[in-house]
């Protein structure tokens, strides 16, 4: 078991949980799109508030995997980073005015003002760009076309980004994360706003978003059949698997969702999102880039891949429990060290019941 | 405007733009955690109205800092991918570790700023503490990085490749001790005197509660004490550069040829193709004086390197003299507020012109961070890694630069606008109505009415 390989691992893990978190609030901010009609305000409200304390813990996973890829694959990063010149600089003006934009919308004093509503579009039309373009460049990515046919990446070689394949896989994970999004709502407004027909509303939206990302799935795996011979071989020799349980998974949340267990279809949206990404990872083995990078040829020296990955685990000491304490003093139902004493607790629920 | 240009232009204002809120990322999580242990302790109200405003207000700086940080990170590999190849083999570990710097700083950010009512006083105010330190960590990081590019260490070329790579004699190398605390200390200074400036222009205006003095009184406090350190940190900078950067330093001293007994130059325009000096008050003797406290130690001029491979001269001079320019006239500033205070037996000093020097040290603080990245990152030209990589080699073969460079600088001014609208709104809120109750506070926010239009 070789150091770059153990460094891929961790990388790929990165990336499904910056999918589950990260792209839970694209999802969110998808929603917020369509927030119309009777319920707009509630849901608007309900967005914000739970974004509020998680957003830029959750941004930082992204970062986390730029710099673990140019620290562990230099070469292959510097070949994805011209190739994909294109679909990343538009994903990160989504990134960079979905953060702004929520932002403003969070802090400005008169939230119905012409400001606020500007930033509010802005950041919904930002929210459905950037997971596009992010799932757009994954599919070129696996398409094994990312280079043109003297393998020297070239930012105006596009055809493997316009391809179906790469449009359909881009558009999955728009509705991916706007269902990992709409999971998490229903749970939202039920726990936190003891709303139940806003509930009901957002376990509408997920089970519609999950019924299109499955048939985006499916399509996308016929078209890759076609596209991306890399990929479906791969799929064929090892990872056929892990596709049979992800398509299981997909079921179990739609039912568990259908029948208001919550809860579990949290857990099982996220489990869904980690076999997927994990099937391509699988079939994509042993390429970085296909073709011309495989993780052999373009790892870096062994002992530096060893020195991050003893800072890596140095980091994760500090970050998990502090991230784990962030989770619980907002998120979890259970008391945690530091919370107000439990003479206001009796005031908290008093004032909103006042407050709603 | 060439790709290269287009390129270096966009890297320059990203850059730009991003250090001003990383500056008070650093310097203001620490004045949060000294106001509100002040708060918890003197139970005087006015410590924790403080730290409501600024609280709010750190908000929406973080939340832009982690953005305009992002846009730096993609930009890295989008603008400059031979160099990230280059950089991310030998000194991509303090990136990683910057990585969780920024994690540490973002969880209890998110704790700090949206606990107020779920953790108890005592909990909150700890919260701040790995704020700051982390904010420390980061900045430590990332400049060690940025020293690494100046003096290259911790690996061997052999046949083109890049071999025996030592990652922390790479993070160790030899400027990063100099650059990384003279960075820290300019985030303090800037910090120091933004918060001053703000509260000074308050005072002028006629607000003249405890509520402001205080404020000012804290943002001159940290002021007047890292000011003088960041001297001596830059006159060691200085000093350290005639014998590691000796390119630099002929190009921030405008030394074209390598002779004994040089003299100091202040001020005046350097003629970009000569680099002769002109205009200048010239000390004889004076820079190899200050360089080697030796009035006839040689210095090395421009001429130990072929005329292509100078730095401009021109930006370089003007740009390290108004950093040392403003940095001085900011620490004049602070000696003569803090002078008047005690030689008044420690009375608030009311004078108007002293209060306009202090709202002019602000933005010259800030205007000191950004020249000294300029001396710093233009005196490095024509390399990005100096002497391995040029910059011209480093960039990416992708087209369209410029129009990426005319997209982010619109982003960059669309953000700023608005920001700069946001804090206005935040400023003119009317102060929080703060009781002291138990071991904590009792705040109540003034909610703003939709109908009456605050501002614009
Ligand atoms: C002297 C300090 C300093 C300098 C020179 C830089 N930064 Fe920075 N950066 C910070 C100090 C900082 C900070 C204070 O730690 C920030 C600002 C606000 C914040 O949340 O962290 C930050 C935020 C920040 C973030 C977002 C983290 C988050 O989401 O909280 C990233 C990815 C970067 N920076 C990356 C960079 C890169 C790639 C740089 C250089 C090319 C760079 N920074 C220069
Ligand atoms: C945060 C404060 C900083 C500022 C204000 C700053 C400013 C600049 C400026 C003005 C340029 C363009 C100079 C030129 O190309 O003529 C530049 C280039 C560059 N900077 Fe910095 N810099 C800073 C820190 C850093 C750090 C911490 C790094 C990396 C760790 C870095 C990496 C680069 C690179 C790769 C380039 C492009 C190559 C080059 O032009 O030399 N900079 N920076
Ligand atoms: C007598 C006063 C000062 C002197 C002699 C001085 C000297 C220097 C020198 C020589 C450098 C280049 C270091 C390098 O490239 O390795 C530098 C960089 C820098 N200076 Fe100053 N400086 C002074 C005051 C200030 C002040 C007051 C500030 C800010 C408030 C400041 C902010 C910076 C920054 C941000 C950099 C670039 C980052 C770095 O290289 O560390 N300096 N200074």
């Amino acid at each position: 078991m070789d150091v770059a390989l153990v460094a891929l691992i961790i990388l790929w893990w990165a990336l499904i949980t910056y999918a589950v978190l990260g792209g839970a609030d694209f999802g969110a901010g998808v929603w917020d799109l369509f927030a119309v009609g009777r319920l707009a305000d509630r849901q608007r409200n309900l967005i914000n508030h739970a974004l509020g304390p998680v957003w830029e813990a959750n941004h930082v996973w992204l970062i986390f995997l730029i710099v673990g890829l140019f620290n562990v694959f230099p070469a292959a990063f510097a070949t994805l980073s011209i190739a994909l010149f294109l679909p990343f600089t538009l994903a990160l003006l989504g990134i960079v005015l979905r953060g702004a934009a929520f932002i403003y919308r969070y802090y400005a004093i008169n939230s119905k003002g012409r400001f606020a509503r500007l930033w509010g579009r802005v950041f919904s039309v930002s929210s459905l760009l950037t997971p596009f373009f992010l799932g757009a460049s994954a599919a070129a990515v696996a398409s094994g076309k990312l280079l043109p046919p003297n393998g020297i990446a070239d930012a105006t070689y596009i055809v493997s980004l316009i391809s179906p394949f790469a449009l359909t896989i881009g558009a999955m994970a728009v509705t991916l994360c706007a269902t990992i999004a709409a999971v998490y709502l229903t749970i939202e407004a039920r726990d936190t706003e003891h709303d139940k027909e806003l509930a009901e509303s957002y376990r509408l939206k997920a089970l519609i978003a999950g019924a299109v990302t499955a048939i985006l799935g499916a399509l996308g795996l016929g078209l890759s059949s076609v596209e991306s011979p890399i990929l479906w071989h791969g799929m064929l020799i090892r990872a056929w698997p892990v596709v049979i349980i992800t398509m299981i998974i997909g079921l179990a949340t739609a039912t568990t969702l259908y029948a208001r267990y919550y809860s579990t279809a949290r857990v099982l949206i996220i489990a869904e999102t980690a076999f997927m990404l994990g099937a391509w990872g699988l079939a994509q083995y042993p390429y970085i880039v296909p073709i011309n990078y495989t993780i052999s040829n373009s790892a870096n020296a062994p002992n530096v891949i060893t020195a991050v990955l003893i800072s890596l685990a140095c980091g994760m000491i500090i970050v998990i429990p502090s991230l784990y304490y962030l989770f619980s003093v907002f998120k979890l139902p259970y008391p945690a060290p530091g919370l107000q004493r439990s003479a206001n607790e009796q005031i908290e629920p008093q004032q909103k019941g006042a407050a709603s | 405007m060439s790709n290269l240009l287009a390129a270096r232009a966009q890297m320059g204002t990203s850059l730009a733009f991003h250090i001003i809120f990383s500056a008070l990322g650093v310097g203001i999580p620490l004045l949060l955690c000294i106001v509100e242990g002040l708060a918890l302790r003197t139970k005087n109200p006015v410590w924790m109205m403080l730290t409501r405003r600024w609280a709010r207000a750190a908000a929406i700086l973080f939340a832009i800092g982690a953005v305009s940080g992002t846009i730096l990170s993609f930009e890295l590999g989008l603008l400059w991918p031979t160099y990230t190849k280059f950089a991310g083999a030998v000194i991509g570990l303090p990136f990683m570790l910057e990585g969780f710097a920024f994690f540490t700083e973002a969880i209890f950010l998110g704790l700090y700023l949206y606990g107020w009512d779920r953790l108890s006083p005592r909990a909150h105010w700890l919260c701040s503490f790995p704020i700051w330190i982390s904010g420390l960590a980061s900045a430590w990081f990332i400049v060690s990085a940025n020293s690494w590019m100046n003096t290259p260490a911790g690996f061997v070329i052999k046949h083109g490749k890049i071999v025996d790579i030592n990652p922390l004699q790479a993070i160790f190398n030899p400027s990063t001790p100099y650059e990384t605390v003279h960075m820290i200390l300019a985030c303090y200074v800037a910090t120091g005197f933004a918060v001053a400036a703000v509260y000074a222009f308050a005072f002028l205006r006629g607000k003249r509660s405890e509520y402001y003095r205080k404020g000012l009184m804290v943002g001159i406090l940290m002021a007047v004490i890292a000011t003088p350190l960041q001297m001596v940190s830059g006159d060691f900078n200085a000093r350290y550069l005639a014998d590691y950067q000796p390119v630099k330093f002929a190009a921030m001293e405008g030394v074209v040829h390598t002779e004994q007994g040089v003299p100091l130059k202040i001020g005046g325009l350097a003629d970009p193709n000569t680099g002769q000096i002109h205009y200048a008050i010239e000390i004889p003797n004076g820079l190899s004086l200050l360089a080697y406290l030796n009035p006839d130690a040689t210095v090395k001029g421009l001429d130990q390197v072929p005329r292509e491979d100078w730095p401009n001269v021109l930006l370089v001079h003007s740009s390290f003299d108004g950093m040392v320019g403003s940095g001085l006239f900011g620490l004049l500033v602070a000696v003569l507020f803090w002078g008047l205070y005690w030689f008044k037996k420690r009375t608030f000093p009311e004078n108007r012109l002293l209060l306009w020097g202090i709202v002019l040290a602000g933005p010259l603080a800030f205007l000191a961070v950004e020249l000294g990245w300029m001396v710093t990152e233009l005196g490095r030209q024509p390399w990005v890694i100096y002497g391995y990589l040029r910059t011209k080699d480093a960039v990416t073969t992708a087209p369209w630069l410029n129009i990426s460079f005319s997209i982010f600088s619109l982003v960059y001014i669309l953000l700023a606008a608005a920001l700069i609208w946001l804090l206005r709104q935040v400023a003119r809120r009317p102060l929080p109505q703060v009781k002291a109750v138990g071991e904590g506070y009792q705040v109540i926010e003034p909610n703003i009415v939709d109908a009456e239009e605050v501002g614009v």
